[in-house]
């Protein structure tokens, strides 16, 4: 164990070895499964019939990313034994409230690929090009964010420097990523979940028990080093600063991220609600957990190394696990970003196959060797261009928190494509861009919340609400309970959001998305005489060559070091 | 309060040991 106050050092030996073995085996699954011709839909969906153990580890690791795992340490820190629940639960709530819209797009869209592919079948090019901007401009900052965890995590807990730390990352995710795509990402999920998971299990009781086990809650009170608002379950400042944003942001960010949207298309369709209910489980379980360790630093008065929050999981590991410990929590964290990382080359790469390519040319003339061409250009493009971001002094997680945002305008709009025959495009277009004209003065603050101007920003802000919970309730129990739901909490949340709502511009310029997208989308929507026919978009939408599993099957790369070609169907 | 305290602490790895198992369970399932 290091001394007091010093963090445990893996060394470059140490960290290179970790690094090896790690992206050695993710390289190995990848080449284990590799073809010499990969087929495109495979490398987009896989087929569309995984299974639930491989799915359910997909998601749930794509889903819990370094970020995540930093930030809920960091409201754990900051908001003392609630802050990781308001992190972590609804983060974990993105997943579960997204499967009933996702069965519906699922039975219009069987063989979709993406869900902006679903939107050009159902309004046309303008709609598809909203949605699959917003879906690279997310995966594109997540990708940067995680080359950048993955750069700091290797610079502390060694003497490389960040900018080899990225590069290492890069070239490791890109390596195992870039032939088979899809497939490559999801299988090495479930060694990535096993990993992550695993360490989880371990590291938070070992930093408990080590760092003084019960008596550090006793101590922290007598030491002044927690507010009675730290102690409490029920803090209204955690709810107001952490969680309730994030619970606006529950839907956007579930439709907003092709990630999602990939595994819901990939999934056997009769396996997605268990798929992402046990993803939803796994990952509330570790981020919140992990989140622990910010409530213990809380209670033991530990000062973030350089006044950086950001170093606080590191730090604690680091400071009290031996090395092999702390090893584990490395892989931990390498396997957190590494398995967001390649989800996010593996979405760039099927938009634009799919939405670019594959849309220009026409789903009869697409050819799916230039197809897949593409997707592996778009992986060293978007790796290149991550590594590009990731050394500029762009402020990251801002960033995310800020296009996180931005989807809200397109919530409504989307669900309601799925459901609602009316729905035009006009409508969705206009809709999308009058939430956006009015989400960005409200989140900038571009003028001041007060007066007439923060009456409006208020009214809208309580109609949001109603949408937001309306929206929810929609998915599981349909039309009518979802119509009661926004109207009660739009009337409740009227008292209390008057002159109150104005003080949280981020929270108020979510809330004002969701509400001008409903409002312009529903008036455009109600009048309208379109009787639009569902069955369209499975015409429209599907496959772009044959048989997925014939393919593979007669086209096995052996893995490396067999001595004999591998059976058919491995 | 310190049981309630390390009670919420060491609930989340015991979660998390569930969803592992569930999860390996099913892949192996799928493997096979």
């Amino acid at each position: 164990m290091p001394p007091a106050g010093e963090i445990a050092q893996l060394g470059i030996i140490g960290v290179l070895l970790l690094l090896l073995l790690f992206y050695g085996g993710t390289m190995w699954m990848s080449v284990v499964i590799s073809r010499r011709k990969e087929n495109a839909d495979g490398y987009m969906t896989a087929g569309n019939t995984i299974g639930f153990g491989i799915s359910a580890a997909s998601m749930t690791a794509t889903w819990i990313w370094a970020s995540s795992l930093y930030a809920s340490v960091t409201a754990g820190y900051t908001y003392g034994v609630s802050g990781p629940i308001h992190y972590g639960l609804w983060g974990a709530l993105m997943i579960l409230f997204i499967y009933p819209f996702g069965k519906r797009i699922r039975a219009v869209a069987p063989k979709a690929h993406t869900l902006a592919e679903v939107m050009y079948a159902r309004h046309g090019r303008s709609s598809q090009l909203m949605l699959a901007g917003s879906n690279v401009l997310g995966s594109v900052i997540s990708l940067t964010s995680n080359f950048i965890a993955g750069g700091a995590i290797i610079a502390m807990l060694s003497p490389l420097s960040f900018g080899a730390g990225i590069l290492i990352i890069a070239g490791g995710v890109l390596m195992y990523t870039l032939w088979s795509g899809f497939r490559a990402s999801v299988l090495t999920d479930f060694a990535q979940v096993v990993a992550m998971l695993g360490a989880a299990v371990v590291i938070i009781p070992a930093v408990f028990f080590l760092a003084g086990g019960p008596s550090m809650f006793t101590a922290g009170v007598e030491a002044g080093n927690v507010t009675p608002e730290q102690e409490s379950f029920f803090s209204s400042d955690a709810f107001m600063n952490q969680g309730a944003p994030y619970i606006a942001a529950v839907l956007a960010y579930a439709i907003g991220n092709q990630t999602i949207a990939q595994r819901l298309f990939a999934v056997r369709e009769d396996l997605i609600k268990p798929t992402f209910v046990t993803a939803t489980v796994g990952y509330g379980a570790t981020v919140i957990g992990v989140g622990m360790l910010g409530v213990m630093a809380l209670y033991l008065g530990v000062e973030p190394a350089g006044g950086d929050v950001n170093n606080l999981m590191p730090q604690m590991v680091g400071t009290y696990l031996p090395v092999v410990l702390v090893a584990l929590a490395f892989i931990m964290i390498v396997g957190s970003l590494s398995s967001t990382a390649d989800s996010d080359l593996s979405a760039l790469s099927s938009i634009v196959m799919t939405d670019i390519y594959g849309q220009s040319v026409g789903r009869e003339k697409a050819n799916p060797r230039v197809m897949v061409l593409i997707g592996r250009i778009t992986m060293i493009v978007a790796t290149a261009a991550a590594l590009f971001f990731a050394t500029a002094q762009f402020n990251i997680l801002d960033l995310l928190v800020f296009v996180g945002a931005l989807w809200g305008c397109l919530v409504f709009p989307v669900i309601a494509s799925f459901y609602w025959k009316k729905v035009t495009n006009a409508a969705f277009t206009v809709s999308v861009l009058a939430a956006l004209a009015v989400f960005l003065p409200v989140r900038f603050t571009l003028f001041p919340l007060t007066g007439a101007w923060g009456l409006v920003v208020e009214l809208l802000s309580v109609v949001g609400i109603g949408v937001v919970l309306g929206i929810m309730a929609f998915g599981f129990f349909g039309l009518r309970p979802a119509v009661i739901v926004g109207a009660i909490a739009t009337v409740a949340a009227l008292p209390l959001g008057l002159g109150y709502l104005r003080d949280f511009e981020t929270l108020s310029g979510s809330l004002v998305a969701y509400a001008v997208s409903f409002l312009v989308c529903y008036l455009m929507s109600v009048r309208s005489r379109q009787d639009f026919d569902f069955a369209v978009i499975q015409q429209v939408t599907g496959d772009f060559e044959g048989d997925d599993e014939a393919v593979g099957a007669a086209d096995e790369i052996p893995p490396t070091g067999a001595a004999e070609p591998a059976p058919a169907g491995r | 309060m310190t049981a309630l305290l390390t009670a919420y602490v060491l609930m989340w790895p015991v979660l998390v040991l569930g969803v592992l198992v569930t999860i390996t369970g099913a892949f192996v399932k799928d493997v096979r």
